[in-house]
């Protein structure tokens, strides 16, 4: 079985001395535990104590939050989340930042996934990073500027009276022409809006850009201002597909800042759960990938199989998608000795089915020659990009949430970690394939050793200004949740997707690879952006740029690196 | 052997798996949650549900002198929190889900309360439901006071205790 602590010490060595050597350089360690340090830094050490804590090995940046707190204690704060995962290890880097001028040293060269964060923090709470010229990023084009809608001083009422859209401008860079655009030349990935430039030569991608954050719902500041428990039903519905996943990490969030102790038998039905969602949302993607490949066949297949864990989910939680069964502090119902039999009499089926279908479907020719070769991702890319998920473990880089920091009931369940190192679209469908039947696994050992007792924390008390992460392996990769807590809500909360990881390596798949192999390419990250999908081809050779207007509204994008 | 086409005996042993709703019935377990029925008999408006409820599907409505418990159905999210948490146990979960209508205001559903005016301001303040529960629990309430709105209470018993001064 797998033992957290007698890993940890073997190697505590390393940490320390770089924990030490970090000390020497300034910066002051406000909290050790065996899992988890948190180092507070002042802005003009940052990038000694970055480049000392990057000499770990496997060390990669997990999250990254700017937070206002200027009510609390007067300044900016930033807190850099890293994980190491041969450690299990978290480390928080929190630097302030002052109350005028909130300025930071960029991290841009040292570590490479801080990319998309800074240009957040800057866009929402309005940090600048020095070295750096961020434009928006997150925000609309027609966003009145200097206004930041994560500071506290807005509240959600003066947003949207702030923001008009201005119609002149859209006139301006001729938007209104590009409502016109055919919906590209083919329809990448999973019906969602996004946007991708592939500038082609030929038959060949020579270069790919993604601009997305098309519907930017504002989820944290709601958040900002709900209370505790009915935030996870709307965390449930940041993503269509691994909800569940959210509202887990969010409840595990506060949990860990306040230090609630959930009763094991709700960790157990949490992570039943999780694995049933990771289940269906494989199997999901699996029908998409085959559906893009044309055979549609496979797709019907994946999809039948698929709808006997809907219905099982239906049956355990009392909703086929967003489950709503988690409450800070456990789960709201429970499940029976006459649910477990009908559960593993599905799963038996669910195996037994998907195992035949799988092996037909991977056999099909078209289907191996477009998946095999195509997308390559190699490891180096994969580690200096911190990816996550089945992305990650088709590169060989073996992260996964369960096994390197465990939470809800996995350090009572043995499963193995899948990895494929090719780094190439089959690979990353192995991975998936091979996982299904892991969590099959997970869920029969799950109800085989559920515990008797509770399955809620009756009481609790919020302290305001506690600090906690939460974080689960979602099918797609790790989602990771950082709050801080308020006296009724959160005060602060920030939740970062897998996609959010993940898709700054699909320009890289992209590159110099064949047109037609782009559909497969895309989805092969299961990215997850919501609603219909955009796709624009530019032919650098016929000079039909002038042509295609939503260009011009990405121009912002296209300078903004 | 060309194994791809062992799809073939697949699909023939299973046959048409698509359902032809809404001409039959959609398959629901017994755990499925719906949208929620409030008892008017039971409940006493005392609005923890607008409390909890997150997408504010149930509100607390004032009109003259009445108090409506507004329940929309096109906000709700069938989670639920409301049944959970009311003291009456006054909301049962259905298993309704068709709810789709041309007329907006036939996905209200109102629960009205009669509201207690204040003896001495004559401002309503609480549900006469609430109020009757709330004295039949607390014995010690004399019922001069109970009649009372917060703000004519409070200067009541300052009253008592300066001794009219």
């Amino acid at each position: 079985m797998f033992s957290q602590t007698s890993y940890l010490y073997d190697n505590s060595n390393i940490l320390d001395k770089v924990i030490k050597n970090v000390g020497g350089l300034g910066a002051e360690v406000l909290e050790r535990k065996p899992d988890f340090t948190r180092v507070f830094v002042s802005r003009d050490k940052l990038v000694d104590v970055i480049k000392e804590l990057m000499k770990l090995e496997n060390v990669y940046l997990r999250t990254m939050t700017a937070s206002d707190e200027r009510e609390v204690n007067g300044f900016f704060k930033l807190y850099y989340v890293f994980g190491v995962d041969s450690l299990h290890h978290t480390i928080i880097v929190e630097i302030p930042l002052s109350e005028n001028s909130p300025s930071a040293p960029t991290l841009i060269d040292i570590v490479k996934a801080v990319d998309w964060y800074e240009k957040e923090a800057h866009d929402l709470m309005g940090i600048d990073f020095e070295g750096r010229k961020l434009h928006k990023f997150v925000l609309p084009d027609d966003w009145p500027d200097k206004v930041y809608p994560l500071r506290k001083e807005y509240g959600i009422e003066d947003l949207k009276k702030l923001y008009k859209p201005v119609f002149e401008y859209a006139k301006k860079v001729e938007a209104e022409a590009a409502v016109i655009i055919p919906i590209g030349p083919y329809h990448p990935a999973l019906h969602e809006p996004e946007y991708f430039e592939l500038y082609v030569r030929g038959e060949r991608v020579v270069d790919a850009r993604y601009v997305g954050f098309m519907v930017h719902r504002g989820i944290e500041k709601l958040g900002e201002n709900m209370k505790y428990d009915q935030v996870p039903f709307l965390a449930e519905r940041i993503c269509g597909i691994c909800g569940f996943v959210h509202s887990t990490s969010y409840c595990q969030a506060i949990e860990n800042a306040l230090k609630i102790d959930v009763p094991e038998r709700a960790h157990f039905i949490r992570s039943i759960i999780l694995e049933i969602e990771r289940i269906h949302s494989h199997l999901l993607w699996l029908g998409v990938a085959l559906h893009l490949l044309g055979y549609d066949t496979g797709f019907m297949h994946a999809w039948r199989i698929r709808e006997q864990v809907m219905v099982l989910a239906e049956l355990l939680t009392g909703s086929r998608k967003t489950y709503g069964i988690n409450i800070v502090g456990g789960v709201r119902r429970d499940i029976d000795e006459n649910k477990i039999r009908k559960c593993l009499n599905v799963l038996d089926n669910v195996e037994k089915e998907f195992k035949t279908f799988i092996d037909v479907a991977l056999s099909v020719p078209q289907v191996k020659s477009r998946l095999r070769d195509t997308g390559l991702l190699p490891k180096g890319e994969a580690q200096k990009l911190s990816l996550v998920g089945p992305t990650a473990r088709g590169s060989g880089v073996p992260r996964d949430v369960r096994k390197d920091y465990p939470y809800a009931a996995y350090k009572h369940v043995s499963f193995d970690v899948i990895v494929y190192s090719e780094g190439d679209n089959m690979a990353r469908t192995l991975v998936r394939v091979d996982e299904v039947f892991e969590s099959i696994d997970i869920v029969r050992q799950l109800l085989d050793k559920i515990p008797k007792g509770p399955i809620a924390v009756e009481n609790w008390d919020a302290e305001p200004y506690k600090i906690g992460i939460g974080s689960v392996e979602a099918p797609r990769g790790e989602v990771i949740h950082f709050l801080i807590t308020g006296r009724y809500s959160p005060y602060r909360w920030r939740v970062r997707a897998p996609t959010y990881q993940n898709l700054p390596a699909v320009p890289i798949m992209l590159r110099d690879s064949e047109l037609a192999d782009a559909p497969i390419t895309i989805a092969s990250i299961d990215p997850c952006f919501s609603c219909t999908d955009r796709a624009l081809v530019i032919e650098i050779n016929r000079g039909s740029i002038k042509e295609v207007p939503l260009f011009v509204i990405s121009n912002k994008f296209r300078f903004g690196v | 052997m060309v194994k791809f086409v062992k799809i073939i005996p697949i699909a023939l042993k299973v046959g048409t798996v698509t359902r032809k709703y809404p001409f039959e019935r959609p398959l629901i377990t017994e755990s499925f949650r719906g949208a929620i029925e409030v008892d008017p008999v039971k409940c006493t408006g005392c609005g923890a549900c607008t409390r909890i409820c997150p997408p504010k599907a149930l509100s607390l409505i004032r009109e003259g002198e009445t108090l409506i418990l507004r329940y929309f159905v096109g906000k709700c999210i069938f989670c639920g929190m409301c049944a959970d948490i009311c003291p009456e146990k006054a909301i049962a979960i259905t298993k309704e889900f068709e709810l789709a209508s041309e007329n907006l205001s036939e996905l209200n559903v109102d629960v009205e309360h009669e509201l207690k005016k204040c003896v001495k301001c004559g401002a309503t303040f609480v549900s006469t439901k609430l109020l009757n529960k709330v004295r039949s629990q607390v014995e010690a309430l004399p019922d001069d006071i109970a009649e009372l709105c917060p703000n004519c209470r409070r200067l009541e018993i300052l009253k008592r205790f300066t001794g009219g001064r």
